[in-house]
């Protein structure tokens, strides 16, 4: 097959797949069905403060492999669904933010700065306007640099990579999230360091299960589904349910502000505010290429960025940044959601997920099967069909879809999840606690994994409570087998070599760059301490 | 926080060396290196070495990282708070697990026809006794536990939810169970 039948073949597998129903004789296909709801369901996950997208792919993932099976059929319309509520959930986030200075996902937080103002001023329609046409154009430019990319990435490390090299990889990658998230590399490497426990107890090759204390319960090891939704979402939910106890009512009455004056977004304020959106979304598609570095710090430099490119070229009488600048909104929207698209890069080409949103997207097809994210799914054979080619060009072909969904519908499902804000937190986290327990035993039906999920839990209380970012915690554990299978294969393929890891230029130099990260992160939390 | 990160680096260098050294010679089936028939293959030890190895490193740099001027103190009561809300979840968990199966011995008392909770397990109400007990319980308990106080609207509230989920759940998905169906 041809590169272009590849691509074809895609386009097929989503347009003809299986159908939902049949809607007056014409059928629906199932992956563009679950696209669709995705989207809507990440909109409506977006706009509720104490949601974010990740818990809504955690909680839907258990059940709707438990509803399409482990078959290769399965994996389009699922992963179709993850990535609608991955599009929608940065959209939605834009709603609170803008009408009630909440920022319904933390990267929203940069967009309550320009956006409520807005709204103070009775142009909460524009600002949701400017929000959308910058949250859809900053994720469109990052998909297309996630379609142009990931095969050259994926290309590169198939040629040149071969097992000490991919073991580096994975150091190289890890370190780089240990140091950079959380502003700790301390906290990052223990981070780290518990994920990799946490998966090596129960494994290894011998007969007998290492770390298992001589106990039946830690002999099977702790499930990847256990300790991803307990670190990531019961620890969320503990830690916001403290947040909440602090502040006495966070749902009381909230004031109610009129729109008046001309709501359109007129030609000239869109050629105003476009030069803010390519620029962030140049910055966005960049950090989200990297591992670790996540929507927060994308948005907070597309600002920093805008905010300097305004400074020269503000317009006169116009307010400035932090006053109700349409340019603000466009500059964090744009920034937050161009890192969607880019951060499947390390994902789909490399198998390295690089936040929370990229870790379900790994653990679907792990959980599923048939489809293992890294640089052998870009192989385009001509002589024997990658079926794994086409899934990614089928993948392709809903992301495309869902940015479709976000341009035409997208601004009326914003305005319409503007009543999921009213949802009292206090009911609304046991409910998502209930239902996090509820995916984890559809997967794994035994209450002995609630109790590991409860005990992860904790865990990831424990960690926000100390400033710990869960996140190395989560992508060790899931690249943990991985490292320790690509070390095993790389010490066995040198013939025992102790020293495998030194053995070409290439690992040498991604060693350097582990000890490199770390030490320059080190130095950089020294100087901000001294500072502060 | 400075002090905090002391405790933190400390807990983990100190757990490092218990992992290092106690944990894992004792319980691992092989160790760093393995030869079988002079092939050479890395052990199961090696992996949890090195993270563990990794957490000391990593307490040691907290150790070792400046000191901020404003230091923040961890107070106790969010953590007895949290507590609570951990025992609450405890409580429902374990009703999810029980209450199915002790309601059934209840009903034997009171003279109904001996059976086993396996042979009831996809039968109305007894596959819906637990996850609704326990549910209820976790979502009531700790609204109430948030808010101060328990009232009814909030018993009604988590009840109602707990129905939904299990008809969200339950219903269109033959092959899911409830908790603790699968146990049984």
């Amino acid at each position: 097959m041809q590169p272009l039948d590849y691509i074809a073949a895609g386009i097929q597998a989503v347009i003809f797949g299986p159908a939902a129903f049949e809607l007056l004789g014409v059928p629906i296909p199932l992956t563009l069905v679950m696209v669709f709801a995705g989207v809507v369901t990440g909109i409506l996950v977006g706009a509720t403060p104490g949601l974010a997208g990740p818990m809504a792919m955690a909680i839907s993932l258990p059940i709707l492999i438990s509803f399409f099976g482990y078959n290769v059929e399965a994996l389009l319309p699922v992963l179709g669904f993850l990535i609608g509520i991955m599009k929608g959930a940065t959209l939605g986030g834009a709603v609170p933010a803008i009408l009630f200075n909440t920022p319904g996902t933390p990267d929203a937080y940069m967009t309550t700065l320009d956006g409520y103002p807005l709204t103070k001023q009775g142009q909460s329609r524009k600002a949701l306007k400017v929000a959308h046409l910058s949250s859809v154009s900053g994720d469109t430019f990052s998909d297309i640099a996630l379609f142009v990319c990931a095969p050259f990435v994926a290309l590169m490390v198939e040629r040149h990579l071969d097992f000490p090299e991919k073991t580096a990889l994975l150091i190289l990658s890890l370190s780089f999230i240990a140091a950079v998230i959380g502003g700790s590399p301390g906290k990052g490497l223990i981070s780290v360091a518990l994920g990799l426990i946490a998966v090596f107890i129960g494994g290894g090759e011998d007969f007998y299960p290492r770390l298992s204390l001589g106990t039946d319960a830690l002999a099977g090891g702790f499930s990847i589904m256990t300790a991803i939704l307990g670190v990531l979402i019961v620890g969320a939910v503990l830690k916001e349910y403290e947040d909440l106890w602090h502040r006495s009512n966070l749902s009381g009455a909230r004031e109610q502000i009129v729109d008046h004056g001309d709501q359109r977004l007129s030609r000239a304020e869109i050629l105003r505010i476009a030069p803010y959106i390519g620029q962030s979304s140049l910055v966005g598609t960049i950090i989200g290429a990297l591992p670790g570095i996540g929507t927060t710090l994308a948005a907070a430099l597309g600002y920093q960025l805008g905010r300097a490119r305004y400074a020269r070229r503000r317009p006169e009488g116009a307010p400035d940044f932090g006053e109700g600048a349409i340019e603000g909104v466009a500059a964090t929207e744009a920034a937050n959601s161009s890192v969607s698209g880019s951060n499947l890069i390390p994902v789909l080409g490399l198998g390295i997920p690089g936040n929370a949103a990229a870790v379900f997207i790994i653990l679907a097809t792990d959980s599923i099967g048939g489809f293992s994210p890294g640089p052998s799914v870009f192989r385009f054979s001509e002589s024997v069909v990658n079926t794994e080619l086409v899934l990614v060009f089928g993948l392709f072909t809903a992301m495309l879809f869902a940015n479709f969904v976000n341009w035409t519908f997208g601004g009326a499902f914003m305005r319409a999840a503007t009543v999921m804000v009213k949802v009292p937190k206090r009911t609304l986290l046991p409910v998502v606690l209930l239902l996090t327990f509820t995916a984890v035993y559809a997967q794994e039906p035994s209450m002995k994994a609630l109790w590991f999920t409860l005990g992860f839990g904790v865990l990831g209380y424990l960690m926000r409570k100390v400033d710990m970012s869960p996140l190395p915690f989560v992508i060790a554990f899931v690249l943990g087998g991985s490292l320790e299978n690509s070390a095993r294969q790389a010490f066995s393929a040198t013939g025992g070599d102790p020293y495998f890891l030194f053995s070409s230029w290439i690992s040498i130099l991604f060693l350097a760059g582990s000890g490199v990260t770390v030490v320059l992160a080190l130095r950089q939390k020294r100087t901000d301490s001294t500072q502060a | 926080m400075y002090r905090l990160n002391i405790y933190i680096g400390s807990g983990a260098v100190l757990l490092a060396l218990v992992g290092l050294f106690l944990w894992i010679p004792q319980d691992t089936g092989t160790g760093l290196i393995v030869r079988v028939r002079r092939q050479v293959s890395i052990g199961d030890a090696l992996a949890p070495t090195i993270a563990f190895t990794l957490m000391a490193i990593g307490g040691a740099l907290l150790l070792i990282e400046r000191r901020k001027p404003v230091s923040t103190e961890v107070r106790l009561a969010p953590f007895l708070h949290t507590g609570a809300l951990v025992a609450v979840i405890i409580l429902g968990l374990l009703l999810m697990r029980h209450a199915g199966p002790g309601f059934l011995r209840i009903a034997d008392l009171f003279g109904t026809e001996p059976s086993e909770y396996r042979l009831l397990r996809e039968t109305f109400p007894w596959k819906y006794i637990g996850y609704f007990l326990g549910g209820a319980t976790m979502i009531g308990g700790m609204a109430s536990l948030s808010a101060g106080r328990l009232q009814a609207r909030t018993v009604l509230i988590a009840s109602a939810v707990t129905i939904g989920l299990i008809a969200l759940v339950d219903l269109p998905f033959d092959d899911l169970l409830l908790p603790p169906n699968g146990d049984y």
